[in-house]
């Protein structure tokens, strides 16, 4: 076996290095925050190690890390913390959305998109990042969401429709706050 | 359209670029390979134990009048018979799964089994109801949300039992293709021996390994140990703490059992040989 499995032990490793980054952002966007994106994506990749051998020889292993990783943020969603994926202040309150008056530092901006996205119903949410961040078409999307692509399609279009409500946030993108 | 209606329209394309600058506010710092690979090294070894743990499983049946179809050394050896084909729905154990009795033993004056039991892939939704009414009806449940799901997978179930109590389901799973194991692979639960609480003590350890392994190590809390090898073509209505056995329709590898002596629990197995 030691040849099998070092080879499949290095493939894996390469695996992690390169989509780590990539990973990263999306779950950020998903969870809103820096340590809940860390957990999310270090336990999406330890359910991939145990499927290795059948994963990794697949056509689009990413396709089955994505399914997984929607899968986890699906299951702590309905484990009701919610509250881990709002950003919050001291306070322990979920923010307001900042006075756009206000907003320069573009880690306010990223901050106002992140409160708008946790505001987001979880199927919204996911729907919104694989097409638009993921650039997923909407049947990749239905696939790693496990559902339809027409529950995609109306997820995603009350995902937008929501974000494209909430004025703050349609200012950081007429102010010049995004090229 | 007013100033002010325009201020507030966002195209897709400035959502997605909303959403790649928001991105670029995570750090993304090294990956952390080794964590990783150790903690999807203790989730693969956790799995069946946490599985065992979680659902405690009680089947319907009892021990006791169980008929075990699948003796060792018989068509166990023969590997898996769902291949396609003209069989039936019976005779590809669709509707009754082959059972393989692993080990046996008597304690306190009362007996104990362990064995293997492999429902074959129905083909079908139709097949899929009645393999999922009367997995239901053994007090099995598979690893799938419906019974659609069961179309084209095979599902086996390791339980055990104790006296005349019910019988408790230690590992099952259901999938499309039987992954092989190789070398020194080994995927195990314990549980234990007579209760099914979850703070019980886990005596009796049962998992899969390489069809070429040739001893498996039992280590216990109180570091002694148990080596478990193949039994050959010995019954098991023989008492055995420890063997290793295939099991019929399970192509995937042999089976293992070690039983840790009274007053000690489950430390972790190793394929030693």
């Amino acid at each position: 076996m030691g040849d099998g499995k070092q080879t499949r032990n290095e493939e894996f490793q390469s695996f992690v290095v390169g989509r780590w980054p990539r990973l990263m952002r999306t779950a950020f966007l998903l969870t809103g925050e820096q340590h809940a994106a860390e957990d999310l994506v270090q336990s999406t990749l330890e359910q991939v190690y145990v499927a290795w051998r059948r994963v990794g020889g697949a056509d689009d292993p990413e396709a089955y890390v994505r399914r997984v990783m929607i899968n986890a943020h699906a299951r702590r969603h309905r484990r009701r913390l919610r509250e881990f994926l709002a950003p919050k202040d001291d306070s322990g309150l979920v923010r307001e959305v900042a006075d756009t008056g206000d907003r320069i530092a573009q880690a306010d901006d990223r901050s106002a998109l992140l409160e708008a996205l946790a505001r987001l119903p979880a199927r919204q949410r996911e729907a919104v990042v694989l097409r638009y961040w993921e650039d997923l078409t909407e049947t990749q999307t239905a696939e790693a969401m496990g559902c339809s692509v027409g529950t995609v399609k109306s997820n995603a279009a009350k995902g937008i429709a929501k974000l494209r409500a909430i004025p703050g946030l349609a200012d950081m993108v007429t102010h010049g706050g995004r090229k | 359209m007013s100033a002010d209606r325009e201020n507030h329209d966002m195209t897709q394309t400035d959502i997605a670029l909303l959403l790649a600058d928001a991105a670029d506010g995570v750090e993304i710092g090294i990956a952390p390979v080794q964590a990783v690979i150790r903690g999807g090294r203790r989730r693969r070894a956790r799995r069946w134990a946490v599985a065992a743990a979680t659902t405690l499983v009680l089947a319907g049946s009892t021990g006791a009048t169980l008929a075990f179809a699948g003796l060792p050394g018989g068509r166990a050896d023969r590997g898996t018979p769902t291949a396609p084909g003209p069989a039936s729905a019976e005779e590809r154990h669709v509707y009754r799964p082959q059972r393989t009795e692993l080990a046996r033993g008597t304690e306190h004056g009362r007996q104990w089994r362990v064995w293997v039991e492999v429902w074959g892939a129905p083909r079908d939704a139709r097949e899929a109801d009645r393999q999922f009414a009367a997995m239901k009806r053994t007090g099995v449940r598979p690893a799938v949300d419906k019974a659609a799901d069961l179309v084209g997978k095979t599902s086996y179930f390791s339980m055990r039992s104790y006296g005349d109590g019910r019988s408790l389901v230690v590992m099952f799973d259901t999938h499309q293709r039987t992954d092989r194991l190789t070398g020194t692979d080994l995927m195990a639960a314990a549980v234990s021996l007579e209760e099914v609480g979850p703070t019980a003590p886990e005596r009796l350890v049962v998992g899969h390994v390489a069809k070429s392994a040739r001893e498996v190590t039992c280590r216990w809390k109180d570091g002694r140990s148990t080596v478990a090898r193949p039994a050959g073509s010995a019954s098991a209505a023989q008492d055995a703490t420890a063997l290793i056995r295939p099991v019929a329709g399970y192509p995937g590898g042999n089976w293992f059992v070690c039983l840790a002596p009274e007053g000690t629990v489950y430390e972790d197995a190793h394929v030693t040989r």
